[in-house]
C-alpha cells in the first residue's frame, strides 16, 4: 500500500431509489461538489440492505460501506426504512464488537430533495474513512 | 431434579400418549457415556420409561420440532421453552401442535469441567449430585464437593427463567437455578475491555481454527432456514473453504440473522468441536437486543418477531 496521498478511499453506497438515489442525482444537477469517492449502487429501499451486502462489501476491500434511506415516516413501502433500521443498528453495534471500526459503515436518511444533505453525508464518511485508513481487515495479515 | 420428578414425568408422558393428546414424547434418555443424556423420541408408551430427569439434560430439544410430524409432547427446560416460544412467533410451530410438559431446571453440568476440577475421567466418577450451591462428586466412595458455580455452563448462570414460563403441564416444583451474571458474562466482559484491534485479533485467532462443520447452525433452533446463505452458490456469498475471513463472515451474519431469536441456550458453544467461544458472540447479539429494543426472545408469544417490529423512534444515534 503507497502513501496516504496517494490512497484514495473506496466506498460502496447503497442508495434507496426512491430517495437517496435522487438525491445523489439532484446533488449532481445543481452542482454541489463533493468527493468522487462513492461507488454507487441502487436498491428499491433501504430495507433492502441485508447485513451481508455491508459484510461482503468490506471483505471485496471496500474501504467503507454507506446505506442511505428514506427519513422514517416516508418509506415508498411504509415501513422498509423501519425495519431497516433495526438491522442496521444491530449491524453496526456487532460489527464494533467484533473489531470493525465503526467509521467503516455508516447509514444516513437522505430524501430526493437534499441534494446538499448528501454531497454533506459524502464529504463526512469520506473524511472519517480517510482518517481510519485502507480496510485491511481481510487481508491475510488482516488488522 | 430428582428421581420423584422422573415418576411424575413419566406418568404425565404415559397419559399423554394414552389419551392421543400427542403423536411423539420427545424427551431425554439415559445416553451412552456415564453422565450424559440423549434426545429421545418415541410414540410407545411403555417407553416413556426411559425418559429422565438430570443435571446433563444439555440438548435444546426445540430444534426437533421443526420438522417432528403431528402433535408432539416436549419436555421443556427454561431455555427449551423459551426457544419454543420464539419458533411460534416465527410462525416454525402452531402452538396446538405441542404439548410442553416444563421442567424447573437447576442448571446443567459441564462434565467436562468436573472431570477438569477432580482431575479424573468421567468412568472413574462414581456419581455427580447438584446440591444447590454445592455439586457431590463421589469418586471410589470418597466424596468431593465442588461450587456449582464453577461446574455449570456458563449460559446457565445467566439464566432468567429456570422454570419454564410457558407450558401446559409443570412437572415439579419451580426452582431458582445458583445465577451469577458477572461469572455468566465474564468473557464477554475481556472483549469489550480491548481495543477493537485486540477485538478483531481475537475473533481472527478465534476462528481460523474453524473447519466449517456447521454443527453451531445445526444444533441452534433459531436457525432454520430451509436454505442457508452460506450455501448460496449464485452469488456466492461466503467461500465454503474453510479459511478465516469467511469463517469470520459467516459467524457475524449468522448471529445477525438469529438475533431476537436466540434464547441463550448455549447449544452452539457446547457442540463446536474446535472450542470457538460462539457464545461470547450470541450472547452479546442478545445484550444488544435488549439495550436498544427492550426484546427478549421467547418471552411473550404474542408478541411480533424483533425484525417485523419497529417502533416510530428507535436507534436514530447511529444514523446521520
Amino acid at each position: 500500500m503507497g502513501s496516504k496521498s496517494e490512497w484514495e478511499p473506496r466506498i460502496v453506497g447503497f442508495l434507496c431509489k426512491w430517495c437517496s438515489y435522487a438525491g445523489a442525482d439532484l446533488a449532481g444537477s445543481g452542482r454541489k461538489k463533493y468527493p468522487a469517492n462513492v461507488r454507487i449502487l441502487k436498491v428499491p429501499c433501504s430495507g433492502r440492505v441485508d447485513p451481508l451486502l455491508i459484510l461482503k462489501g468490506l471483505r471485496l476491500g471496500f474501504d467503507g460501506v454507506m446505506v442511505s434511506g428514506c427519513h422514517p415516516g416516508d418509506c415508498h413501502y411504509q415501513t422498509g426504512n423501519y425495519r431497516a433500521r433495526r438491522r442496521i443498528a444491530l449491524t453496526k453495534k456487532f460489527m464494533e464488537y467484533i473489531g470493525i471500526p465503526e467509521e467503516r459503515f455508516k447509514a444516513s436518511w437522505v430524501s430526493a430533495s437534499e441534494g446538499a444533505k448528501f454531497a454533506q453525508v459524502v464529504a463526512a464518511v469520506v473524511k472519517d474513512i480517510e482518517e481510519v485508513g485502507p480496510n485491511r481487515l481481510f487481508a491475510e495479515d488482516g488488522q | 431434579m430428582d428421581s420423584s420428578m422422573e415418576q411424575e414425568l413419566r406418568k404425565e408422558a404415559r397419559k399423554l400418549l394414552e389419551e392421543g393428546k400427542v403423536d411423539h414424547i420427545l424427551g431425554f434418555a439415559r445416553g451412552s457415556l456415564k453422565f450424559t443424556a440423549t434426545p429421545f423420541i418415541t410414540k410407545e408408551k411403555e417407553e416413556v420409561a426411559s425418559l429422565v430427569i438430570n443435571p446433563f439434560i444439555v440438548n435444546n430439544l426445540a430444534k426437533f420440532l421443526i420438522e417432528l410430524p403431528g402433535r408432539v409432547g416436549i419436555v421443556a427446560k427454561g431455555c427449551d421453552s423459551r426457544s419454543v416460544v420464539s419458533l411460534i412467533q416465527d410462525n416454525q410451530v402452531i402452538r396446538e401442535d405441542v404439548v410442553i410438559i416444563g421442567v424447573p431446571c437447576s442448571g446443567l453440568i459441564d462434565i467436562a469441567k468436573v472431570e477438569k476440577l477432580v482431575n479424573k475421567d468421567r468412568d472413574e466418577i462414581d456419581d455427580i449430585a447438584l446440591q444447590g450451591e454445592k455439586v457431590a462428586v463421589i469418586i471410589g466412595g470418597q466424596k468431593t464437593e465442588l461450587p456449582t458455580k464453577e461446574v455449570l455452563f456458563e449460559h446457565c448462570l445467566g439464566c432468567e427463567s429456570p422454570t419454564p414460563q410457558e407450558y401446559d403441564i409443570l412437572v415439579g416444583k419451580p426452582t431458582n437455578a445458583v445465577g451469577d451474571k458477572e461469572l455468566s458474562r465474564r468473557e464477554i466482559k475481556k472483549l469489550e475491555d480491548m481495543v477493537p484491534e485486540q477485538r478483531w485479533a481475537f475473533w481472527k485467532e478465534q476462528l481460523s481454527r474453524c473447519i466449517r462443520c456447521y454443527a453451531c447452525r445445526q444444533v441452534c433452533p433459531a436457525c432454520f432456514c430451509e436454505r442457508c446463505f452460506v450455501e448460496e452458490s449464485q452469488p456466492q456469498w461466503i467461500s465454503p473453504v474453510s479459511q478465516w475471513q469467511d469463517n469470520l463472515m459467516f459467524q457475524v451474519i449468522r448471529n445477525i440473522h438469529v438475533a431476537g431469536r436466540c434464547t441463550d441456550c448455549g447449544e452452539c458453544e457446547r457442540v463446536c468441536p474446535q472450542n470457538i467461544p460462539l457464545r461470547s458472540l450470541s450472547k452479546k447479539m442478545s445484550e444488544l437486543v435488549d439495550e436498544m429494543f427492550h426484546y427478549q426472545a421467547g418471552i411473550d408469544k404474542n408478541a411480533p418477531a424483533l425484525m417485523t417490529a419497529y417502533e416510530p423512534v428507535e436507534a436514530e444515534d447511529l444514523i446521520m
